[in-house]
């Protein structure tokens, strides 16, 4: 192998070595090589093999002239030794004569050439030597590019190969031999691709390379699939040309494959995952979408383009969330992605509601992910939303409908007290008048007895009257548990206020409650049931005087009124009741009583409330009042009255053109 | 017409499941005056009584175990014999505003609220017994 190229002097003066134990030798040379016009030279002696050795012979000369008339070993020695070492240097051979040559026929073989001591006529070394160095030259020259075309062939991991007119192969390179699962190159020589392919892939490869011969025009680079016999298949690049010969006549092919198996295989997979990507994001049941770092659209399925507003991705391409949002929408949605791509974090599940161009208001479930390049730069985002509208419509339907139904649970549970109660007020009624007739038909009886101590009268009659007393009782509880029915007739409050008032004035003098009137002399009608109502203001007006023992104020009140605004005392009960703008009746019945106890507040309706003493009151009174007023549409409140003592009683009536 | 002793009394047939009460009306209308009173606790034998008995006016309990106010009223007028003798139902079942009123009609029947007072059922009597 050459590691180097050495310096071929090209002029006609060479520098020559004598290698003889003769000094006298050098003398009867440079007597033979007297400097002409096309030659000179230096020469120089050397005495042994050894002292030669010293020397890098290349570098040293052009030519060794070798005297072998010496001892036979240390000659074939030499010769040994310069063939081996002489690179472009010629080497002569300097015997006595052609019976000393002949001894050393074995060797003569790596001489360039001999010089026959006895027959040199004049000038014949000059020549010998110059032609014998300009021939080492050559060949050496030549070997080098033989050794530089076989090193490709060995080592090139391409196929390469040549080819004769009837596409055999004259010459293939040992990595065509190898990547076609032969030993070495010389087993391919003679075949062809029918023996190495599937006859449809020779068949077109032989068709391709007689067009070649036949027109002399290349096939640069083509993308071949080699089908092997056992059904395995290679991909190659290719490149064909036509082989011609010193006179330029084409005696074949020749060329070059690379396997791009790996390549293409790369390419299909890489083809089929984008195809299996593309399918993904086009048919997943979730809008998908890719935007730049300023919120542009680069990729977008046709499930978000309708998320959107839009019918296709193609239009939204290119497009911010600017050209379908409102801008507050749309701002508010691209601070969050800015905010992603800023810190580099991605966010997951976001419930956001958007308004679409034609003002429909739609849910999206969105998560998001910031992607980055190479050097970790944030570029734009990935995002998944789904359209959660319908769901969220449900939810809140079903929201709507679970408090629907605890509303109905709990006047289920309401009616269901009041069912138990009145079966229990039934029964009550029916268990206590009887022994109640007894013992009243006995007062009686007893009374009509004719004279009759006094006590004994006054006994009885206690008697008669704690027995009325019971059957009070009974009468409240039959009121309570009462069918909840009312007939509702336009009527003017007032007129029953009046009425109960009249029925009341006795009450209320024998408290020394003071009446105060102060009914508003132009009311609407509101529809009531007047055989219902007087019980409430009957129970309102006894609720005052009881809590009234020393005697007081009772004013009664009646305005009407606009709903407006919900302010500090309206109620969500109120709001049920009543819409804004709806005119209502309003009655308030005040007392300057000790007012409502804190606890108390939230219980007064309650039934079996009471804070009377037992025997007083049944507690029935005021859940009684509330049934009707609520039988009334109407709503029932009973606070302490502001900056003043006393309670405030407040029924508030809808007017009868609402109701 | 019930006030002198010499003319025909007035028959009055009370049926209700409670004796003391049965007992009590019992006194106080012979108490009243010119009545004659049979009391019946067992609703079954109203028919019964009734034919024998042959009372002006009967005083009938609503509620009551085996055949209930209803019932008896019913198997009365099936009987052409008491298919004619008036009834007032004497009832615990009532509102306040019906017992408030006394005697009342309702459906074509008349009314008592429980408890009654011994005037009230005079009262009525002599209003039904009179219309």
């Amino acid at each position: 192998m050459l590691e180097s190229t050495p310096t071929l002097r090209h002029n006609s003066r060479y520098n020559l070595v004598l290698l003889s134990p003769d000094p006298a030798e050098e003398a009867v040379l440079n007597h033979h090589l007297q400097p002409t016009e096309e030659f000179s030279c230096t020469l120089r002696c050397i005495e042994t093999l050894e002292q030669l050795k010293q020397f890098e012979i290349q570098s040293l000369c052009d030519a060794v002239l070798l005297d072998i008339r010496i001892e036979k070993p240390l000659a074939e020695e030499a010769i040994q030794y310069l063939s081996r070492q002489k690179g472009s240097v010629a080497l002569l051979c300097l015997c006595q004569n052609h019976t000393q040559l002949r001894q050393f026929r074995e060797v003569m073989h790596s001489v360039d050439d001999y010089i026959l001591a006895e027959f040199l006529p004049e000038g014949e070394l000059s020549t010998r030597i110059a032609h014998s160095i300009r021939r080492c030259r050559k060949e050496y020259e030549l070997l080098s590019e033989q050794n530089l075309l076989k090193e490709l062939l060995d080592n090139i991991p391409d196929a390469i190969y040549f080819k004769n007119t009837n596409s055999q192969f004259i010459k293939v390179n040992t990595a065509m031999a190898r990547i076609y699962d032969h030993s070495g190159p010389e087993e391919i020589l003679g075949k062809s691709d029918f023996d190495l392919f599937t006859h449809e892939h020779a068949q077109r490869a032989y068709d391709d390379e007689q067009e070649i011969i036949k027109t002399g025009k290349p096939l640069i680079g083509i993308i071949e699939k080699e089908t092997m016999p056992d059904g395995t298949f290679k991909w190659v690049t290719t490149t064909k040309m036509p082989l011609k010969d010193n006179m330029g006549t084409i005696i074949g092919t020749m060329g070059i494959s690379r396997s791009v198996t790996e390549l293409k295989n790369a390419q299909e997979a890489l083809a089929r995952e984008t195809a299996l990507l593309k399918t993904i994001i086009e048919h997943a049941l979730a809008g998908i979408y890719v935007k730049d770092r300023e919120g542009r659209y680069l990729v977008i399925n046709e499930r978000h383009a309708n998320n959107l507003g839009a019918k296709t991705s193609k239009e939204c391409v290119g497009k911010t969330l600017r050209d379908f949002y409102s801008p507050e929408d749309a701002d508010r949605a691209m601070r969050f992605d800015e905010e992603i791509m800023q810190t580099n974090k991605g966010l997951e599940n976001m419930v956001d509601q958007r308004t679409l161009p034609n003002g429909e208001k739609t849910w999206l479930l969105t998560s998001k992910v910031p992607f980055s390049d190479d050097k970790g730069n944030c570029i734009g985002l990935v995002g998944i939303s789904q359209d959660i509208t319908l769901q969220k419509k449900n939810e809140l339907q079903l929201k709507s409908t679970i408090q629907t139904l605890e509303e109905t649970k709990l006047q289920l549970i309401e009616a269901e007290k009041l069912k138990t109660v009145g079966r229990l007020a039934a029964g009550v009624a029916h268990e206590v008048k009887n022994p109640l007739s007894v013992v009243l038909l006995g007062v009686d009886f007893l009374l009509s007895q004719g004279e009759l101590d006094p006590d004994i009268t006054s006994m009885l009659t206690d008697m008669r009257n704690a027995a009325l007393k019971a059957n009070e009782v009974v009468f409240e509880l039959l009121d309570y548990s009462s069918p909840h029915e009312v007939s509702l007739v336009p009527a003017n409050i007032n007129e029953t206020i009046e009425h109960v008032l009249t029925l009341m004035r006795h009450n209320l003098r024998k408290a020394h409650v003071t009446l105060i009137d102060e009914r508003s002399q132009e009311l609407p009608k509101v529809y009531i049931d007047a055989s219902k109502i007087d019980q409430v203001f009957i129970n309102l007006i006894l609720n005052a005087i009881s809590v009234m023992p020393k005697g007081g104020e009772l004013i009664v009140k009646t305005y009407t009124k606009r709903m407006n605004a919900t302010g500090a005392n309206v109620s969500s009960e109120m709001t049920e009741h009543f819409r804004i703008g709806d005119t209502i009746v309003v009655v308030e019945i005040l007392d300057t009583g000790t007012g409502i106890d804190d606890n108390h507040q939230n219980k007064v309706f309650d039934p079996f409330f009471s804070t009377k003493t037992t025997g007083e009151g049944t507690g029935l009174g005021l859940s009684v009042t509330r049934s009707i007023v609520d039988m009334h549409r109407g709503m029932i409140t009973l606070e302490n009255r502001e900056n003043q003592v006393g309670a405030c009683a407040r029924i508030l009536f809808p007017t009868a053109d609402k109701a | 017409m019930n006030d002198t002793p010499d003319t025909e009394p007035t028959r009055i047939l009370i049926i209700d499941d409670e004796a003391s009460f049965t007992r009590m009306v019992k006194l106080n209308m012979q108490n009243a005056g010119n009545y004659v009173v049979e009391t019946l606790n067992e609703s079954l034998q109203a028919r019964m009584v009734a034919k024998q008995f042959k009372p002006h006016i009967i005083l009938l309990d609503v509620v009551m175990p085996e055949a209930d106010g209803g019932d008896v009223a019913t198997t009365l007028r099936e009987s052409e014999q008491t298919k004619n003798i008036p009834i007032i139902f004497v009832s615990a079942m009532v509102s306040r505003k019906e017992s408030h009123r006394g005697l009342y009609r309702s459906g074509g029947e008349y009314f008592l609220a429980k408890p009654v007072s011994s005037d009230l059922l005079v009262d009525a009597i002599h209003q039904v017994l009179n219309a």
